[in-house]
C-alpha cells in the first residue's frame, strides 16, 4: 500500500492542509484560499470524465493563479450579480490518499461533498479531486488542483464559489 | 404560475400583446403562449439540430433536441442524413441512451427491434410469431421520420412541419455568417468541437435570444468581471496569452466605445451585431504569430485579397431565428432549447477551422470556456439577470416590457433595419417576428 510509504505526520499534514482550504472556501476567506496556491498553480474542472487534454477540450474551469487571482476578486466584488444573496458552502472531504511524488511533492486524492445554500435554494457538487502539493516553508502550495464533478459533462446552472 | 389562462389565445389577442415600444408579461410567462410558440414557431421554422461533421460516416449518429422532441440525427448507408423521433415504435420506449456513436443498426433493448438508420425496420425476434399481415416494409413500424431536414454548408436542420418553404429561403441573408465561417477555414472546411457546454436556466428562453444582441447591459451586469480585470496585472497568466483577462475587459465600454456598433435587424426576426470585440481576444491580435501563420494560410489558399474581405466581416453574435447564434469570428455557437415556459437549456458549442494553426482551435476552446462554461465569470452574470427577469415577470403587478430605446432613431434599409448600439432594435425586431408566426 502506497499509504505506508509515508510518515504518519506527512499524511496528517496534508490531511490537514486540505481540511484548511475546505474551511477557507466555507469562510468566504478567498483571498487567504488563493495563497494556498503556487506562483503558477493551476485549478482544473474538466467537462468530461477522464479528460487529459486542457487545451483542444472545453474545460469548465482551467486557470492559473493570475486568472484565478481576477476570479477571487470578482468573489469579493459587492456587485457580482450571481452573487447576491453570496452563496454559503460545506466543503466536506473524504477517503484521502496521500501518495509521495518526486522533489517533496505529493499527490492527495479524494473524495468531496459540496452543499451550496443560495436564497432559498440549496445544490449538491460531488465526486473526486486530486491535489498535486509542492513543499513551502513547512507547509505546502498547490501546484494543481483537478476537481471532477461526478456530472462533469453533465446540464449545469451558474457555478459560483470553488468546489 | 399565475397568468394562466383558460381559453386560447385567438390571434387577435397575441396582436394585443407586443405594440412597437412594448411587450406583454404574458409572452414570456403565460404556458399558453408557450404552448402556441412550440405549435407555430418550433413546430414550423427550420431548426438546427447537428453539425455534419458529427456524421462522417454511414451509422454516425448525435441525439439532441428538437423543439420538445428528442431527436436521432442519422447517417444512412445511401449517404444521407436522417431524424428520428427517439422512440421505438413497438412499444414507445424512448431507445437510445447516448448523446453519439455509430451503430449499423438501432436495436430497442425491450424487444429487439432493430432499426436502420433511416428509420425503417430491419428485424424483429420470432417474425413467424407475427400475423401474416404483419410487414417490416410497413411505415407504421419504423421509427418515426422528421421528414424536413435540409443542411447549409454542413449544419443540418430540421423542420417539424412538412410543407414548409426551403430552408435557404428561411436562412435569407443569414446565410452570409455561416459562409464566412467556412471560409475562415483555410481548407474550406469546418469541425464541431466534441466539448461542449449545457447550461439551464430558470427562464423564457426568449429572454436569451434578446439579450444575446443586447450591447446595452454589458458595462452593467458585467461591472463586476471587468474591474477584477482592470485591476489585474497584464500578460500575467502562463496559460492564455492574456486572453481571458482580455475578454472579461471587453465588456467594460461605456457611450464613447460604441461609436461603429451597429445592429441589424431582418425579415424573421435575425438579427446580428457589427463591429463588438474590434480588437480580438488577444492585445496584440495583429502581431501575433498564430494570427500571422493563419492569415498566411487563408490568403495562400483563396488570395491575399480574398481572404482580408473574410476576414473583415467583423460581427459578434449573429441571430438566426428563432434560436440558433453564431460568431464566426470566434468559431461560436449557441443552440437555445426551450423546455417550459420558464425552464431553457442552451448548447454552446465552437468549431476548429480546418487547415489553420491548432492554436487558433485552442483559442476558440478558451472563449467557449471563459463566456460559455457554468462557471463563466461572464455568462453566469446575465443568467442571473434573465432568472430575475422571470422572476418578475410571473408576477401579475405592470404587465408591459418596456423595449423602446432607440425607437425614434433605427432607419429602414434594404429588407430590414439598423440601429445604434445602444438600440433595443433586435428585441423589436424578434417580437415583430414572433406576433407574425404566432398569428399566421
Amino acid at each position: 500500500m502506497t499509504l505506508m510509504t509515508l510518515p504518519y505526520e506527512t499524511q496528517r499534514d496534508v490531511e490537514l492542509f486540505l481540511l484548511r482550504e475546505a474551511k477557507l472556501l466555507d469562510t468566504g476567506e478567498f483571498e487567504a484560499w488563493l495563497a494556498l496556491y503556487a506562483p503558477h498553480g493551476i485549478y482544473w474542472m474538466p467537462s468530461k470524465p477522464g479528460q487529459t487534454d486542457p487545451k483542444g477540450v472545453a474545460s469548465i474551469i482551467y486557470e492559473d493563479y493570475a486568472i484565478l487571482a481576477i476570479r477571487v476578486r470578482r468573489l469579493l466584488e459587492a456587485r457580482a450579480l450571481v452573487l447576491t444573496p453570496m452563496p454559503r458552502t460545506t466543503h466536506l472531504i473524504s477517503n484521502i490518499e496521500v501518495t509521495p511524488g518526486t522533489d517533496g511533492e505529493f499527490a492527495a486524492e479524494a473524495a468531496f461533498m459540496c452543499i451550496e445554500h443560495q436564497g432559498d435554494q440549496q445544490r449538491l457538487y460531488s465526486g473526486r479531486h486530486t491535489h498535486q502539493l509542492v513543499r513551502q516553508n513547512g507547509s505546502f502550495r498547490i501546484a494543481l488542483k483537478r476537481v471532477e464533478l461526478i456530472d462533469s459533462d453533465g446540464t449545469h446552472s451558474p457555478m459560483t464559489i470553488p468546489i | 404560475m399565475t397568468g394562466t389562462i383558460d381559453q386560447p389565445l385567438s390571434r387577435s389577442e397575441i396582436r394585443t400583446l407586443v405594440r412597437p415600444d412594448h411587450v406583454h408579461r404574458r409572452a414570456y410567462a403565460d404556458p399558453e403562449v408557450f404552448a402556441l410558440e412550440q405549435e407555430r414557431i418550433f413546430g414550423r421554422l427550420w431548426l438546427y439540430v447537428a453539425h455534419e461533421s458529427q456524421l462522417r460516416n454511414p451509422g454516425d449518429f448525435v441525439r439532441t433536441q428538437l423543439a420538445q422532441h428528442e431527436v436521432l440525427v442519422t447517417r444512412h448507408q445511401d449517404g444521407k442524413i436522417y431524424v428520428l423521433h427517439n422512440r421505438c415504435p413497438h412499444r414507445g420506449a424512448r431507445l437510445c441512451m447516448v448523446d453519439s456513436g455509430t451503430s449499423r443498426l438501432l436495436t430497442c433493448p425491450y424487444h429487439a427491434w432493430a432499426f436502420r438508420p433511416d428509420g425503417t425496420l430491419a428485424a424483429v425476434p420470432h417474425p413467424k410469431s407475427y400475423p401474416a399481415n404483419f410487414s417490416l416494409a410497413d411505415p407504421q413500424n419504423h421509427m418515426q421520420r422528421v421528414r424536413s431536414v435540409d443542411s447549409y454548408h454542413g449544419f443540418v436542420f430540421a423542420n417539424l412541419d412538412d410543407s414548409a418553404a426551403p430552408l435557404t429561403e428561411h436562412l435569407g441573408p443569414m446565410r452570409e455568417v455561416i459562409d464566412n465561417l467556412i471560409e475562415r477555414a483555410p481548407d474550406g472546411e469546418i469541425e464541431i468541437a466534441d466539448s461542449s457546454f449545457t447550461l439551464e436556466y430558470h427562464g423564457n428562453w426568449k429572454l436569451h435570444m434578446e439579450n444575446a444582441n443586447d450591447i446595452f447591459h454589458p458595462s452593467f451586469v458585467h461591472s463586476s468581471s471587468v474591474a477584477p480585470a482592470r485591476a489585474a496585472p497584464a500578460n500575467a497568466s502562463i496559460l492564455d496569452q492574456d486572453q481571458t483577462r482580455e475578454m472579461l475587459l471587453a465588456n467594460g465600454f461605456g457611450p464613447t466605445d460604441w461609436e461603429g456598433i451597429q445592429l441589424t435587424g431582418l425579415a424573421g426576426g435575425h438579427t446580428f451585431m457589427t463591429s463588438f470585440y474590434k480588437k480580438g481576444v488577444l492585445v496584440n491580435e495583429q502581431q501575433d504569430p498564430v494570427m500571422q501563420r493563419y492569415r498566411a494560410a487563408l490568403a495562400g489558399r483563396i488570395g491575399s485579397e480574398r481572404a482580408a474581405a473574410v476576414l473583415a466581416m467583423n460581427r459578434f453574435n449573429n441571430i438566426i431565428y428563432p434560436n440558433l447564434i453564431i460568431n464566426a469570428q470566434q468559431q461560436q455557437m449557441r443552440v437555445t432549447i426551450p423546455l417550459a415556459v420558464d425552464l431553457t437549456q442552451v448548447h454552446v458549442h465552437c468549431f476548429r477551422l480546418k487547415g489553420a494553426p491548432e492554436e487558433m482551435f485552442h483559442r476558440a476552446i478558451r472563449f467557449l470556456t471563459t463566456i460559455g462554461s457554468p462557471a463563466s465569470m461572464i455568462f453566469s452574470d446575465d443568467v442571473e439577470m434573465l432568472e430575475r427577469c422571470q422572476q418578475g415577470l410571473v408576477k401579475q403587478a405592470g404587465p408591459w416590457v418596456n423595449f423602446e430605446r432607440g425607437l425614434g432613431n433605427d432607419r429602414r434599409e434594404g429588407n430590414g433595419s439598423i440601429g445604434g448600439a445602444a438600440s433595443e432594435l433586435p428585441m423589436r425586431v424578434q417580437f415583430e417576428a414572433w406576433v407574425n408566426y404566432l398569428t399566421q
